[in-house]
């Protein structure tokens, strides 16, 4: 099972190491960026002799080439207890491998951040290239049971390095709207991919009629509801009205979300980050 | 309204009702974000009823077990009517008929055919028709307070004053017992009197004799009879059943010798309750329908306006409280199937 997200960046990066995308650093690459004196890069392979003889202060001009420079891929991922509902833990932690296997698949570096109500050092991941450390991380969150809030996501960027990043932020986003405008403000530095991770079981496949109790994961308060079709529907409506909401803030800070409803699959997401690279 | 129960202590279990306020009884579901879910005024409303429902089924339940019942309870009523003591004679020459045989016949006053019979032809006896009249009386009689008092050698205490015609009847029907032996009128027409004692005094206070001799009364019961008459303002009827060739209370004695209490007891005692200054009227019957005549005239009179006190008995309401708990838990029931399960 090794499922590959083709992740591009639509900006260059600034890492100094050489990787897979396109970088702000002069080097090794297939792409001319513009000429240099050859006293600032005496590479006299790459003398462009037209461009010399052009020069009006008669130096050598030598042509230099983007290097193709890796970046931190950083999943941000939310461990509040509405995440344990149904197979939304099974989806973040093959989410969590897979996104760790394409980063070193490119030759990045992958870090994690889990929030719970704050951050705590055993759901810290800083960016490196060991696949070991992630499995082991993987292996213990599929022992975690979440409890408690998210709340620690607005803290999230003080984790984050000071050069932009790509960050995958999986979430089910079922927090108040300010908060996620706080959150989605701290990472403004960053190339954020927002996956929401929705079920179907949560509002679609509600039944027409009967009597359901509610328990809420994260307050433990229950509501007991008389299904009727008109509630049913104007569940539906709700969710889809928030996705609406959702949507109209992610965009309003320059992300395209990706509502993950119907079972996670690479394919979708490898779409979704195709789309925003063309 | 007075409710109480029989184990106050079985009450304590009335904390449980409490329980479904704190725990719905229902399988919850998680859901990741109940706040997503829009508020709902039915479903709140169905909630709260089901609680209600629940609450008052273990009410119910505790209720019951605690054996809850409304206590014995009085209604002042106002109605026409009287106080009535029959006073019914015991002694044995009531068993015989009034042509003064021992009756052969049925005892019912009916004969083969089913219709109501008439003295010598079904030979029934004078307590039977007595009997038969009375329980007809107390039928027509229904605000009446009544009491039954016998009396042969001694008076016998049968039931005190009462609304209730059931236990007046079966009263009346018990004695068709054999009689007992002898007349004594006196200490009979003191515990008729006695009945009256804890009454008060509202509509008309009867005493209903029904005999068929008499007895001469010693002179310090006639001064108590005369003393307690007049306390407690009783009227007296006095129904004479007369066996033929009997002597009648109007007869006057033919010969001088034979004007004394020994040998007219039944005119002497008329004497002496025409002397006691209340109300009295004597009938003398000496065929059922004369017995019926009679009995007629005192229901047509005495229809003052009463005031009394109607008792209503102890009501258990534990079998109510079952019930309605029953029927709750059968909702409650219900309602647990109509729950999704998920």
């Amino acid at each position: 099972m090794t499922e590959t997200l083709h992740y591009r960046l639509p900006w260059q990066s600034s890492s100094v190491y050489p990787g897979a995308h396109p970088g702000q650093m002069v080097g090794a690459g297939q792409l001319f960026k513009r000429h240099e004196p050859l006293i600032a890069s005496p590479d006299p392979r790459r003398i462009d002799l037209r461009a010399s003889v052009l020069d009006p202060f008669s130096s050598y001009r030598v042509r230099v080439y983007q290097q193709q420079s890796s970046v931190n891929v950083y999943l941000l991922a939310d461990l509040s207890a509405s995440m344990g509902y149904a197979d939304k833990q099974q989806t973040l932690i093959r989410f969590l491998l897979a996104a760790a296997n394409s980063a070193f698949d490119y030759g990045d570096k992958f870090g994690f951040i889990g929030c719970t109500e704050r951050i705590e050092q055993r759901w810290l991941l800083p960016a490196g290239q060991h696949l070991g450390r992630v499995s082991a991380l993987a292996k213990q969150l599929e022992r975690l049971k979440f409890t408690a809030g998210a709340t620690g996501l607005q803290n999230a960027s003080a984790f984050l390095p000071a050069e932009r990043s790509l960050v995958f932020l999986l979430s089910d986003c079922h927090f108040p709207l300010a908060q996620l405008r706080a959150v989605l403000g701290s990472l403004q530095d960053h190339d954020l991919v927002p996956l929401v991770l929705w079920n179907r079981d949560e509002y679609a496949a509600l039944p027409n009629w009967g009597l359901i109790s509610f328990q809420d994961m994260e307050s433990h308060a229950s509501r007991t509801l008389f299904m009727r079709p008109s509630l049913r529907q104007k569940i539906v409506a709700a969710y889809r009205q928030r996705q609406h909401d959702l949507k109209h803030i992610f965009r309003a800070f320059g992300n395209e979300p990706l509502f993950i409803t119907e079972g996670y699959n690479s394919q979708t997401v490898n779409r979704h980050l195709q789309q925003r690279a063309a | 309204m007075n409710l109480a129960v029989n184990t106050p202590w079985a009450l304590t279990g009335l904390v449980l009702a409490l329980l479904p306020l704190f725990n719905s009884g229902m399988r919850t579901s998680p859901a990741p974000w109940t706040a997503l879910i829009p508020g709902d005024a039915l479903s709140a409303f169905v909630v709260c009823c089901l609680r209600l429902c629940a609450v008052a089924a273990i009410a119910g339940l505790v209720l019951g077990m605690a054996g809850l019942h409304r206590t014995e309870q009085s209604r002042e009523r106002i109605g026409h009517g009287a106080h009535i003591v029959l006073l019914l004679d015991r002694s044995s020459s009531m068993d015989n008929t009034f042509a003064g045989r021992a009756p052969n016949g049925s005892d019912d006053g009916r004969d083969a055919g089913g219709r109501a019979t008439h003295g010598a032809v079904a030979e029934e006896s004078k307590a039977a028709a007595a009997r038969r009249l009375l329980t007809e009386f107390v039928k027509q009689r229904q605000n009446d307070l009544i009491g039954v008092a016998e009396y042969s050698t001694s008076p016998l205490f049968v039931i005190p004053l009462t609304e209730n015609k059931n236990a007046v009847q079966a009263a009346i029907a018990a004695t068709a017992t054999p009689a007992l032996g002898f007349t004594h009128v006196s200490k009979g027409l003191g515990m008729a009197i006695s009945f009256f004692e804890q009454q008060s005094v509202t509509g008309s206070r009867i005493v209903l004799l029904v005999s068929d001799g008499a007895a001469a009364i010693d002179h310090d019961s006639e001064l108590k009879l005369r003393e307690w008459f007049k306390r407690q303002q009783v009227r007296l009827y006095w129904i004479f059943l007369r066996t033929a060739g009997s002597p009648g209370i109007f007869d006057q004695p033919e010969d001088s010798r034979d004007d004394n209490a020994g040998a007219m007891p039944e005119l002497y005692l008329h004497k002496f309750f025409l002397g006691l200054g209340s109300p009295y009227q004597a009938y003398e019957a000496e065929s059922p329908d004369a017995l019926k005549q009679a009995i007629a005239d005192i229901n047509r009179l005495e229809n003052l306006p009463m005031h009394y006190v109607e008792h209503i008995p102890k009501q258990d309401l534990s079998a109510a409280c079952y019930s309605v708990a029953a029927f709750l838990l059968l909702v409650l029931l219900g309602v647990k199937f109509c729950e999704v399960k998920r």
